[in-house]
């Protein structure tokens, strides 16, 4: 990936100018345990031909930005709950991304919306599926967990509680563009032509993993979910165990792409208990879960994952993942295309 | 060699539940379910059709939180949480917070098998089963005399029911459940329930969770869980225990143990688990006071019970 390596090289002249500015921040890093990010924007069919090179800019500095912002808490001291929450919190407020704001729409033209996050120290997790009207799923998921004796809560009943915990609400269509809305009048067109639907118009979803400096992992996915899916469509990425997953004694994971197959792979979990029991690397685990079982099931998507020594790994069997990582070795890539 | 195991859901045995006429009502229940879907086995029925008929029997008898008679949230109202996997494939259907199908494990295999998804929730659940046929029942039809009474007491205790209090009445964690392997080799997992009592509207517990409440996968295992749904949610129960068997290469009672006794309890949860693995093999544990159950399997074992016993 000499293109990655390059920005890398280049990325780190630039971190230490930042750190010559901030020199008690930077030597605090320096002698601590490494801090991580990686985000994902979704994997799967990524036409170039889609894409110009405007939007692929708009791309790049959407993944940077929410990259930047979860690396500042983790750089601060935050914790990687937090850390987690607020890049996810910029990915869904961007309407390129297939969460919150430019959610994919269902077959009535309604985003729903689903997120989940979980805590590798507690193992606490919150999720919520199926929400309308939270500007921001992940800070519900977020609350979910903190605030109720519950994991999940789906539909108005998840509203309810937002309403109940004082988060913004916005009518629905605040998440539908213009974009989105071509996308489902494309998706049920071929609906109509042909009894297949496309699968692959789902890419998007968006997710992130983080290392802070105590050690401690946390994963969060937020979506919309499937274009033109039915009303009350549930995928993998508010299902704890299968879009995403958090354990402080094996890994962090995000998952995108076919959600029936990753709910039915149990995608997170597997990678994360691969690490544990069977004993081989994070990078082998999602390479056999992504490549070999998930892809065996003729599905397509990918995952972000980080283990306690903050190892990145970023693994899709589509042509594109929209992905970005940081960490505190002075790594600092963001990449759309090409093998992971 | 085939076999069958169900579950009621499992919690605190409240003193006068011993009454042994009440014990010998729910032990008739569970043994019936038991040999009529053991039967169908016998006749070469898969298991995927056997956990259906055992779990909607189970959701129909209002004894069990699950379908009629299950457990009621905050406002009063049933909605009901169901799953179902086919261990020779990996599909799975599943359905949450449901208020008007009478038999949501009905409705969890036609998603299995009609809908392209996997997991359909609420209102777009139930459009779905308005398009499959099914008809729809008011949701009075699922609440009892008996739930609307549990309902009042936890609400007028001093704590709700986010882990069981001893002495609560073992339905606010009666899930149903079936799993069962068939003669053609192949395993298949079932759950069914109406969640917590006094929950929160929308709400969703571990029951139509692939991989927490429900998991089946040929050649592994099949898992059907009952308990504190949310610590079940975050163990990823039932995913854990076939991944303990065969990565770890434990014998199923030992990675159902290892669930139950070591792991639940560390996430400060209780509840039970049953399974059933490749070879027929048939593992009912929980650490909670009793577990509604009944297993069965061609070598001639059959076993009903609900408090911890010899086995």
């Amino acid at each position: 990936m000499p293109t990655a390596n390059a920005l890398g090289r280049a990325s780190l002249v630039v971190v230490a100018a930042a750190c010559a500015a901030f020199a008690f921040t930077a030597s605090y890093a320096a002698d601590s345990k490494t801090v991580a990010i990686v985000i994902h924007g979704g994997a799967g069919v990524i036409n170039r031909s889609d894409m110009t090179a405007e939007r692929e800019a708009g791309y790049r500095a959407g993944l940077e930005q929410a990259r930047d912002a979860g690396y500042a808490v983790l750089e601060a001291g935050g914790s990687s709950l937090d850390a987690v929450t607020t890049a996810v919190r910029i990915l869904e407020d961007n309407p390129l991304f297939n969460a919150g704001k430019g959610a994919v729409l269902n077959r009535n033209g309604v985003a729903e919306l689903d997120s989940s996050i979980m805590d590798g120290k507690t193992l606490r997790a919150g999720a919520v599926a199926g929400v309308q009207h939270v500007k921001n799923p992940i800070e519900l998921a977020r609350a979910v967990m903190e605030k109720s004796q519950h994991v999940m809560l789906a539909g108005t009943g998840a509203e309810e509680f937002a309403l109940e915990q004082g988060l913004t609400m916005v009518p629905n269509g605040y998440f539908r563009t213009e974009a989105r809305m071509k996308q489902l009048e494309r998706a049920q067109q071929q609906e109509k032509e042909k009894a297949a639907a496309s699968r692959t118009s789902s890419t998007g979803t968006v997710g992130a993993v983080a290392l802070d400096r105590n050690g401690n992992l946390a994963a969060a996915t937020s979506t919309g979910g499937m274009t033109n899916k039915r009303p009350g469509r549930i995928g993998d990425s508010p299902i704890i165990g299968a879009g995403t997953y958090a354990n402080n004694a094996s890994c962090a994971v995000s998952a995108t792409g076919d959600g029936e197959f990753f709910i039915r792979s149990v995608v997170a979990h597997d990678i994360c208990a691969l690490v544990q029991y069977k004993r081989v690397t994070l990078e082998a685990a999602a390479r056999e879960v992504i490549h070999e079982k998930v892809g065996g099931l003729q599905a397509t998507g990918g995952v972000i994952a980080l283990d306690p020594e903050g190892h990145i790994v970023m693994d899709f069997n589509s042509n594109g993942m929209f992905r970005a990582a940081r960490d505190s070795t002075g790594r600092r890539d963001v990449a759309i295309y090409g093998k992971p | 060699m085939y076999s069958i195991a169900i579950h009621g859901g499992a919690g605190a045995v409240p003193a006068d539940f011993l009454a042994p006429d009440k014990r010998a009502q729910y032990e008739a229940s569970l043994a019936s379910v038991l040999d009529e879907s053991f039967a169908m086995l016998e006749r070469g029925a898969s298991s995927l059709d056997a956990v259906t008929a055992a779990v909607r029997a189970l959701e129909d008898d209002p004894l069990f939180n699950a379908g009629h008679g299950a457990a009621l949230t905050r406002e009063g109202w049933a909605e009901l949480d169901a799953a179902v996997m086919d261990g020779r494939d990996q599909r799975a259907g599943a359905v949450a917070s449901v208020r008007h199908v009478k038999n949501p494990v009905e409705l969890a295999r036609r998603v299995m098998e009609k809908s392209r998804h996997v997991l359909l929730v609420s209102v777009g659940a139930e459009e779905f089963a308005l398009e499959e046929g099914i008809s729809l029942v008011p949701n009075v039809y699922f609440r009892t005399d008996e739930r609307r009474h549990q309902l009042a007491s936890e609400q007028q205790g001093q704590r709700v029911s986010d882990l069981m209090p001893t002495g609560a009445p073992i339905g606010t964690q009666g899930t149903v459940g079936a799993v069962a392997l068939d003669k053609h080799g192949n395993l298949a997992a079932a759950t069914s329930t109406g969640g917590m009592t006094n929950k929160r509207q929308g709400r969703v517990g571990d029951s139509p969770i692939i991989g927490a409440g429900t998991y089946a996968k040929n050649g592994v295992c099949a898992i059907s869980a009952t308990g504190h749904g949310e610590l079940f949610i975050r163990a990823v129960a039932a995913y854990h225990i076939a991944a303990s068997v065969e990565f770890r290469g434990m014998s199923l009672a030992e990675a159902v143990r290892e669930l139950i006794h070591v792991r639940i309890p560390q996430l400060r949860g209780s509840g039970g688990i049953i399974a059933v693995g490749a070879r027929g093999e048939i593992v009912m544990d929980f650490n909670t006071e009793g577990m509604f159950r009944g297993a069965r399997d061609s070598a001639g074992f059959r076993e009903v019970g609900v408090l911890r016993g010899r086995r």
